[in-house]
Formats: structure tokens, sequence, C-alpha cells
């Protein structure tokens, strides 16, 4: 893994991306942090992190691109999976490297509340849990585009796949205030999706079994819950919707709040995120 | 030591591999030949633990691949088809690498970095990057990779892709070498390749085994017969008479431009004709001027391996096979 993870940096340090990612994310936070907190003295870094959290859309495709498609491509997978280190130590070691790179930036950020001390008083607490808070959502994004990589041998696929689901986790929140809370509604969108997994296991396994079965059993017992229980689907759909929306659980760092229950969240999306790109891995084993 | 069992991989409907079983005992050095797609690659990526089988099972020094795979990976080196290399890394950078990843203790990666690099004499470019290295020169730093770790069991998919004839024969010296210490499986289409390294050929076709036997067995695999062609002064009407005369000739064809005539005879492979040959024409006072022992060689046998097999199966196709044998008989050339 220690091997991995150092080749993964090193590939980041000697090519121009590393230098890249850390230089325009530093620049963009201390953007924010000149107007917000230098200029207008707002003594709370999280306000400008808060901020700064759209570029992630840019800069999570631009790291976690390369990391497995990469590979797949240049068939030097072929050299990692036949060595004798797991699937999850290699997955492991790529993205505690790209972890790694955020990690440097976050550090350097973690002396601008010092800077802000300078001129006045400064809630540390509030700020360096702002500054945890957006590295744990850093870690999110950074293991959905890992995943992302993973399934594709492109790294243009892998890098557009990437934006755009970040993009849509970032307008989440707004998505969901579309939809009405009415049970309707949500019978008819889970309805959809369920449709959309069913098309998308018969892509992954071919097998009209599987896929049939699937399809009746979830459609059944969600028209079950619509038509027995109504009241349960109400409010459901901006619920769900919500739940992807990676950047609202920051929120409550930005509003100084430290909740465990959005710490857990992060904690639980980066290890779904990285169990899928292991299984993705495995999986080719079997293609 | 490698047992592979009953192996199975099918793709969709089509069986890549079919019912493979062999054994490669220590210090063996194997071949794999056939034909482009005939299954060489798919058997020894899934030896390697790179991809499953659909049946069947694969052991690497009693660990098999698929329940214990680190404990077996241990002990392989590979070379797949496209040697797996970083081409932003200097050649020693990337063989450190490798050195970790195959967990070589610390003191002896220096050593054993040398001594690959030596080996395969990539010596000179260990400073480059690899993206800047040739196709010979990128296989090379690939074998390189293989060996790194000192594995008991090393496997080239066709090591000798892509190099110059001089540095193919540095590379089947360096097989030769290899295989005193380690267990070595290579494949190849060429046939001459595997005659000048292996002990024991393989040949496979359509995913299934042909023949599997030592390089000098071989051609008992054939419909085994002797041919003789013999080159006599005099004409036809005069040859004609004394060859049919011959007892045990199985086929005979005569070609004569007037003084000189071409006969070629054929008979069953335990019967040599040479003698009664010769004694005919000196009775018949007719001089010999040439004569010789028609052998059929390797290509053919693998020609006529392959091909039999063709009969059951569509693929490959025959256009496939005859650009197959020119690249044979290139490279036999050499």
């Amino acid at each position: 893994m220690l091997a991995i993870y150092k080749k993964e940096l090193r590939a980041y340090f000697n090519s121009i991306i590393g230098w890249l990612f850390i230089a325009f994310f530093l620049a963009f936070i201390g953007i924010y942090f000149f107007l917000d907190n230098l200029y207008y003295g707002y003594t709370h870094f999280g306000y400008s992190l808060y901020s700064v959290g759209l570029i992630f859309i840019l800069l999570v495709p631009m790291i976690t691109m390369r990391i497995i498609a990469e590979e797949n491509k240049q068939k030097t997978d072929q050299l990692l999976l036949t060595s004798p280190v797991s699937v999850e130590k290699i997955i492991m070691g790529k993205y505690l490297a790209v972890i790694s790179v955020f990690g440097v930036v976050m550090l350097i950020t973690c002396t601008y509340p010092l800077i802000m001390s300078l001129y006045g008083e400064v809630n540390f607490a509030m700020n360096y849990a702002a500054i945890g808070g957006f590295f744990l959502m850093g870690c999110a994004y950074l293991a959905l585009g890992t995943f992302i990589s993973a399934v594709t041998d492109s790294q243009a696929l892998a890098a557009v796949a990437t934006f755009i689901v970040v993009l849509i986790s970032y307008l989440m929140e707004g998505i969901a205030s579309l939809f009405s809370t009415s049970a309707r509604t949500a019978w008819l969108v889970f309805a959809f999706l369920l449709l959309l997994v069913a098309l998308l296991t018969w892509i992954m396994m071919k097998s009209k079994i599987v896929t049939g079965a699937f399809l009746v059993i979830s459609q059944g017992a969600i028209a079950a819950v619509y038509f027995l229980k109504p009241t349960l689907l109400e409010g459901s759909v901006v619920n769900v919707f919500d739940w992807f929306s990676v950047e609202a659980r920051y929120a409550d760092f930005v509003n100084g709040i430290l909740n465990v229950a959005d710490v857990v969240y992060y904690i639980t999306f980066v290890v779904l995120f990285i169990s899928l790109t292991v299984q993705a891995m495995k999986k080719k084993r079997w293609n | 030591m490698i047992e592979v069992k009953d192996l199975v991989k099918k793709y969709d409907n089509h069986l890549a591999v079919d019912h493979l079983t062999f054994t490669v005992p220590r210090g063996q050095i194997l071949g794999f030949l056939g034909p482009n797609g005939a299954g060489k690659s798919t058997t020894m990526n899934i030896i390697t633990g790179y991809i499953s089988a659909t049946e069947g099972s694969v052991s690497i020094n009693g660990h098999d691949i698929y329940e214990e795979p680190e404990e077996a990976k241990k002990s392989i080196g590979y070379l797949p088809e496209q040697p797996p290399v970083y081409t932003d890394m200097t050649v020693k950078e990337y063989l450190g690498f490798v050195a970790e990843l195959k967990r070589v203790p610390k003191k002896e990666r220096e050593p054993q970095i040398a001594s690959a690099l030596a080996k395969t004499g990539t010596v000179d470019v260990a400073k480059r990057l690899i993206k800047h290295l040739s196709k010979g020169y990128r296989q090379r730093v690939g074998i390189a990779q293989a060996i790194i770790g000192n594995p008991e069991v090393i496997i080239l998919d066709e090591p000798t892709v892509g190099l110059d004839p001089v540095q193919i024969i540095e590379i089947r010296d360096l097989m030769k070498e290899l295989a005193k210490e380690h267990t070595v499986i290579l494949s190849s289409h060429i046939l001459s390749e595997i005659s000048a390294v292996c002990d024991t050929v393989m040949i496979i076709n359509n995913g299934r085994l042909v023949v599997s036997d030592t390089v000098e067995n071989l051609p008992q695999h054939l419909n085994a017969q002797n041919s003789c062609r013999v080159v006599i002064k005099g004409t036809e009407d005069l040859v004609k008479p004394l060859m049919e005369e011959l007892e045990d000739v199985k086929e005979l064809s005569l070609e004569g431009d007037g003084e000189f005539v071409t006969v070629t005879v054929t008979s069953d492979s335990q019967v040599d004709l040479r003698e009664d040959i010769f004694f005919a024409c000196a009775r018949a006072g007719l001089p010999i001027y040439e004569m010789s022992n028609v052998t059929r060689n390797l290509e053919d046998i693998f020609l006529e391996l392959t091909r039999s097999e063709e009969t059951t199966e569509e693929l490959p196709t025959e256009g496939e096979i005859k650009e197959e044998s020119e690249e044979n008989a290139d490279v036999s050339d050499l």
C-alpha cells in the first residue's frame, strides 16, 4: 500500500496536476479569504470556505480523473492486480494519495485563522471546525471521483462524468426543492428512479431473470406503499435528494455546529464509494 | 510448480479456454504455442490472477490463485502482452516501485534492480523516462520488472515481440539462464523461438490443447512418413521404370529437363529408401548428382496440427494461419 501511495504522490507532483490543483485551490480560497475575512472583516473563515465549495466541481475531476482510468488504459493495472497486494490496499493507497494532496491545501489554510487573529478576536474552535468540515466534504467528493475513474478507462470520460455528478450533487438541494412534497410526486419519481436502476442492472448483468425480478418487486413495493400508506411518501423526495447533497451537510459546520450526524454522513459517503471502487476493480476479473 | 486443472474461460458464448489441464514442474521452461487468438494470453492472465476462470483451478506452489491470491502472486513474475510500464517514470524509478510493490526487503532492492537491469541489457537507459524508450526497450523493461523479487515462477507473454534479431537472441539466452533457477512459462506464435528455448511445448488452438510434448518428440504426432529427393542424370524414360521397381514406395513424382531428372519418393517413416535408390541407379549406370532426405520442420508440424483442428472449428481463418507461417518463416531465417 505504501508503495502505491508513494507512487501516486510522485505522479501528482512530478506532473503539473498536483501543483495546479493546489495552486488553483489556494488561489480561490485566497480570493474569498481576502474579500470576506480581511477586507470586510468577518471573523469566521467558514463563510469563505462555503463560497469556495463550488470549485470542487472543477477541481475534483481534475485530480481524480486519471487515478484509476489511466491504469486501465495503459494496462498497468495488470501489474498492480497481479502483484501480491490486495485490491483494497491498492485503492486505499491511491485514495490516501489524493487525500494527501488535498490535505496540503487544507494544512495551508489552517494558518488563515491565525492570520485573522492578528487583527482581532477570532473563535478558533469554530474556524477549525469549519476547516475540518470542508476537508471531510472534499474527501467525500474525492471518493466519488475515484469511483467514477475506476469504471472507465478514459480519463476524459471520467473527468466529464465526475464534473456532471459533482455538479448535480451541488445542485441537489435546489433540484429537490422543485419537487412538490405530495405522495403522488414521490411515487412517480421513485418509480422512475427504480426503472433506471433496473436498466443499469440489465446493462451490468445482462440477466433477464434478475432484472425482471428486480423491476417487478421494486415497482410493486413502491406502488404498494403509495396505495397503503401514502403518508410515508410525503416529502420523501426532498429528503432522499437532500441525502445526496454533499454540500448541504456543510452548512452546519459553517454555522459553528459540530453535528456528529454530518461527520458520520461524510465518513459513510467515503466508505461507500471506496468500497464501490474496490468492487468495480474486482468485477473486472470476472468480465 | 504450477498446476492447472480443467481450466475454462467463457466470454458470453465464446469459449476462449476449453478445459486446459497441465502441470509445469520446477525448473522447466514451458512454451505456449498457438496462432493469435488461441487463448494463450487468456490462460496466462488466469494463471497470474488478473482474470478469473469460469471453471477449473490454478495453484502456484500449492497456493490456489483464487483462494490465497496474495500468497500465490508472491511467487509469480509476469510480463503481460503489453508491458505494464508507467511512461512518466524513469526505468530505475519504475523498477524501484515494482520492487517495493513486490515487497522486496529494502536492503535487497538496489542489488536486485541492478541485476535486473544488467540481465535485460537496460543499464544504459536506466535514467531515461520510459516514454522516451523504443518498443524493444520497453519490452526489456517489462522483462526486468517480471524478474524483480526473484519469483519462483516467471510468466512471459510473447517476450520477444518488438525486439530486433540481436535482442531476440539475448533474451533467449536470458530465458535459458532464468530457467536454471526459475520455472518459466512463455508464449509465442513463433515456433522457432519456442523450439530454441523450451523443454516442453504446448500447442493450443481455439482454447484447446492440441499437443503437449517435448520439442524432440513433436514430429511423432504427425502422420509420419519419409520423403527423399534425388537428382539423377538421365532421361525420364530411363529413370521412371527404375523407381517403379522399388518396393514400399507410396508416392512418386518425376520431373525431367532432358539432362537431369528430379525424383521425389515418399515411403512410410520406418522405411529408408536411399540405399535402394543408390544401388538401383548404380546397376543401371545412372549417376546420382544429389540426394537429400526431406524432413518436415517444426513449422509444418505446427501448421498441420493447428489446421487439423480447424476442420471442427472455423476460427481462425486460413488467411490468418498463412500470415502466421510467413512470420514464422521470417524468423526462422534469422
